[in-house]
């Protein structure tokens, strides 16, 4: 009964989503005032009747109501409550369901907060949602409908893909989907400008928060994706560039050059046709990775079921939609008048350059995922394109961004003087050089490790250097104090940011430079030896837990002849679905992950093959990415993204 | 400026220079990570459990062992897989557009950038210019003030 | 002229299209790999006779008067019991000589399969470690490939070999080289 009233709703969202995109255009088209306002309640109806389907949803999988077809092919009675939950968008239907709630959340949270914006930006980009919606929703009812019963439900669920059943991947898609329907936003606030016919700087100031809002989840979403892949695969890597995992960085990189390219177009009032295709093309890869995964055009692991005729729906949304977006964007926007000059050696050129770099980036990583696809189209022959194409292409790529990354804040806008600022540049060029080559030189490193090395300090001491001047380092504490209060959080956040992928950079190129492993078959009692670690396979047992059953390994390590801990790397068995997976055992600290994994029993002479993995800085991949989302949230919470939504007399206070 | 330059080249030769040696071991690691395992797609060999990628090992090192070099193996199995078998794509005239993409973006961006600068310029160097009106306009404002 | 420029993002994105398009109709699935030793000669391979039947030398198999097949299969493959039935029918119906080799088994093992399931291999050559069909490109078994007279590899089959498969591919091919 409750799956039949979510079902129903679904289908009622689908018709306020209707009215949602086509009153508020008519209203904008006739003027009509009414029509126009009409918008903020489709989108809080849509939202609430969607969100109680959802829910219905929810109740069928927590309480493993198994005459729902969804629940039966993808949940158990034993999995673990956050598990059944996490089922719900384990799946193409579910994670479609979830994909539609957070899409009409966003359209609801521009109704509320865009109270103070023009009635006619606010109609159309509600109504452009609202197309969005509808879209979605009708897909989802008519190919892929998650409320679909079966009339002899079977005792039992057919289980699931243990894989599956982690924490760090159950989350994983939300907040990787919060990223990408993020983007919608600002792909209809684009196609909203397109129509009106006018982008001007309060435009930018208004969109870039939501711009914001989606790069920041979608770091996340990405971030948990790996530490997930970290932690569970059991080879110490983090990113493969699969077909899918591309699909997500794509969008990513798009949206770093999109924020980074509206700074621009607020100050000067230009590049503002290159921030709209920037938003559309965000977008679009959104809705190109949505493809990838679904319509099994691309070997990947990560694809749900492939189902070519969910494809062709989605090729339709794309060509709806990415197409509808370029085609307009060619048609109006070179009337869009341009603001103010600047010279190319400014703070508004670095931009620039940032914006050529990752641009380029971005299309380089769509080539290379995609040209198994063209030869295959033109020659029948398959080729594959794996990580030693992306990696030889994509980091001489970024090698310049980063060079400029360190000084670029430094630079004036509109004119730099770049002589002013040799003295400065030189000392940190000098700084870093020599830190990383005492490094490079007492641990033996490759001209890699150097190059990788001497990105990260120069990004990290140029950024360093930037704020404490900014700051006033050096003057008195006074100064020094009311500068850091007074400073705007939006340059915290630069400054976080950029940090962080100093130590991104850094933690990369250390943990895959100078790791260590050791692939061994070893009996009881034997002794690995790795870096100054000593770990001692000292017992093996069985267990089990709630859906499956394991061989437990116990080391205990030591360093300095001093046991520091235990690691139990596991080799669980799922019954249900004859799977058997490897859980890794990971000792972590700021310096280093000692990761052990339990291979196969050599059933012949008891000998259990064993890997042995030491990483140094591992750890700082993560510290890296978790400052640039601490940038992005100093960044939002700025005073200036509140200007516009909120009233004159709040700010003032 | 260009002290530093020399600095960077020099020490970043110099290291290449002491690079380590490098030995068979590793050179068949290398190769397992460089091959996709054809049964479980998404993985390299050397990653793979199956047993097609357990043979493939040993076929490698076997070859190694010969005496065989890094390429010679690969082009022996690209002879009975395939392309499809190698991460890296090779560089031969098919893959020419692969190769040169991210050149070809950046050539691009850098052309459209200078577009960027150069009419922008144009269109300033334009709009500097007062028209007759205007000139007339600034003319009264200007004699007005004088009175 | 300038305005042109605009219209390159939707271009490029019109082809992309299109591209989809016609990779979402294609039958093959993604993960198939073409043999690339289609229309070259049979490599060299060194079996071992399996005790109790037939075998032939390479070079007496590439010098073969009619086109054959190559089976690839072994006792605890599953899909091998699949296409076994099917095998016979092309063996002892249609007549088509079919040289299987028995990969990564035990002899015994294989033994029992066929004298249980019936023998419709001519002739049979042993690949105790697996080693030797990778000169053929072999990466998932059942494999069957078409051999004609001169010795030519001239069509792959991946996976078991169902009645779709026998009357609409193998057949159809063999008929064809015999003229």
């Amino acid at each position: 009964m409750i799956t039949e009233f979510g079902h129903f709703l679904l289908a009622l969202s689908l018709s306020i989503s209707l009215i949602q995109f086509l009153i508020p255009a008519i209203g904008v088209k006739i003027n009509s005032i009414n029509m126009m306002k009409t918008s903020s309640l489709s989108a809080y109806l849509s939202f609430i009747f969607v969100l109680i389907s959802f829910l219905a949803l929810l109740w069928a999988y927590i309480t493993s109501d198994f005459s729902v077809s969804l629940v039966a092919k993808n949940s158990h009675s034993l999995k673990p409550l956050i598990y059944k939950i996490s089922g719900l968008w384990g799946n193409h239907e579910g994670s479609l369901l979830l994909w539609i709630l957070i899409l009409t959340f966003y359209s609801a949270t521009i109704a509320y907060l865009g109270k103070r914006l023009p009635l006619k930006l606010v109609s159309l980009v509600l109504s452009i949602q609202g197309l969005i919606a509808v879209a979605f929703i009708s897909f989802i009812l008519f190919t892929s409908n998650p409320f679909i019963r079966v009339f002899y439900p079977n005792i039992e669920g057919e289980g699931f893909n243990p894989i599956l059943q982690d924490f760090g991947l159950a989350i994983h898609p939300p907040f990787l989907y919060l990223g990408y329907v993020g983007l919608s936003v600002s792909f209809s606030f684009s196609i909203a400008a397109l129509l009106i016919g006018r982008v001007d700087t309060l435009w930018v100031k208004w969109v870039r928060p939501w711009t914001l809002i989606a790069w920041i989840f979608l770091t996340i979403g990405i971030a948990l994706g790996s530490w997930w892949a970290y932690r569970e695969l059991g080879w110490g890597g983090w990113w493969f560039w699969d077909p899918v995992e591309n699909a997500s960085f794509m969008p990513w990189l798009a949206t770093t050059a999109l924020l980074h390219s509206s700074i621009v177009a607020e100050k000067r009032d230009t590049l503002k046709a290159w921030t709209i295709l920037l938003a559309i093309v965000a977008f679009s890869f959104s809705l190109l990775g949505t493809f990838i995964v679904r319509s099994g055009v691309l070997i990947s692991v990560h694809s749900f079921a492939a189902d070519p005729s969910r494809g062709l729906y989605i090729l339709l949304l794309l060509f709806l939609f990415t197409g509808g977006a370029l085609f307009l964007f060619a048609k109006k926007s070179p009337d869009l008048k341009s603001g103010s000059l600047f010279q190319p050696i400014s703070r508004e050129g670095a931009l620039i350059i940032n914006n050529i770099i990752f641009s380029s980036a971005a299309a380089t990583v769509l080539v290379g995922t995609l040209y198994p696809l063209f030869i295959d189209a033109l020659s029948n022959s398959k080729v594959s394109v794996g990580p030693p194409y992306f990696e030889a292409v994509f980091i001489p790529l970024m090698v310049p961004a980063i060079l400029i990354c360190a000084f670029s804040p430094m630079l004036s806008w509109k004119r730099a003087v770049i002589s002013n600022l040799y003295e400065r540049i030189i000392g940190i060029f000098i700084l870093s050089i020599l830190i990383t080559s005492i490094l490079v030189f007492l641990y033996d490193g490759s001209p890699t490790a150097f190059l990788g090395l001497f990105l990260g300090f120069w990004l990290m001491l140029g950024t360093i250097y930037e704020i404490a001047f900014k700051i006033g380092i050096g003057k008195k504490l006074e100064i020094m104090l009311s500068r850091s209060i007074n400073l705007p959080r939006s340059a915290y956040g630069m400054s976080l940011a950029h940090l962080g992928v100093a130590v991104f950079i850094i933690g990369v190129t250390v943990s895959s430079a100078w790791r260590e492993d050791i692939e061994k078959s070893i009996s009881l009692g034997d002794e690995i030896f790795i870096k100054n670690y000593k770990l001692i396979f000292s017992s093996y047992d069985k267990i089990q837990g709630p859906n499956w059953v394991a061989d437990k390994a116990t080391f205990f390590i030591f360093k300095n002849k001093i046991k520091i801990d235990s690691l139990y790397p596991e080799r669980r068995f799922f019954p249900a679905s004859q799977v058997t997976t490897s859980e890794p055992a990971i000792m972590s600290n700021v310096f280093s992950d000692l990761y052990v994994v339990l291979g196969e029993k050599n059933t012949e002479n008891n000998y259990y093959s064993i890997r042995v993995y030491y990483s140094p800085l591992l750890n700082w991949i993560w510290f890296g990415i978790i400052l640039m989302v601490l940038g992005g949230i100093f960044s939002i919470s700025d005073r200036k993204h509140r200007l516009g939504y909120t009233s004159f007399k709040k700010l003032v206070k | 400026m260009y002290k530093c330059l020399l600095i960077f080249l020099v020490l970043f030769s110099s290291i290449s220079a002491i690079s380590k040696e490098k030995n068979d071991s590793l050179v068949a690691k290398e190769l397992f990570e460089e091959l996709r395992c054809l049964v479980c797609q998404n993985q390299s060999i050397s990653e793979s459990d199956a047993p097609l990628a357990k043979d493939l090992k040993l076929i490698i090192i076997e070859q190694l062992n010969e005496g065989k070099t890094k390429t010679e193996v690969k082009s022996f199995l690209v002879n009975k897989y395939g392309e499809f078998i190698l991460f890296k794509p090779t560089f031969s005239l098919k893959n020419i557009f692969l190769w040169m993409s991210p050149i070809i973006f950046l050539i691009f961006g850098i052309f459209l950038t200078y577009r960027f600068y150069y009419f922008s310029s144009v269109n300033i160097q334009n709009s500097e210019k007062l028209t007759a009106f205007e000139k007339r306009k600034l003319k009264s404002i200007l004699n007005k003030d004088v009175k | 002229m300038k305005k042109l420029y605009y219209y390159i993002p939707f271009i490029c994105f019109c082809f992309l299209l299109v591209f989809f398009l016609k990779q979402l109709f294609e039958e093959q699935s993604p993960s198939e790999l073409p043999s690339v030793l289609l229309n070259k000669k049979l490599p060299l391979i060194e079996l071992e006779k399996l005790e109790g039947y037939h075998f032939m030398s390479y070079e007496n198999l590439i010098f073969n008067d009619k086109p054959f097949l190559i089976n690839v299969w072994s006792s605890w493959c599953g899909p091998c019991k699949i296409e076994h039935d099917n095998l016979m029918k092309l063996s002892k119906t249609y007549k088509v000589p079919i040289f299987g080799i028995n990969y990564k088994d035990e002899i015994e093992n294989a033994k029992n399969f066929i004298e249980n399931y019936g023998n419709p291999f001519s002739i049979i050559g042993v690949d105790r470690k697996g080693k030797e069909v990778i000169n053929l490109g072999v990466y998932g078994i059942p494999e069957t490939f078409i051999i004609d007279s001169s010795g030519f590899i001239k069509y792959r089959h991946v996976g078991p070999i169902l009645e779709y498969d026998m009357l609409n591919v193998i057949l159809p091919i063999l008929k064809n080289l015999e003229e």
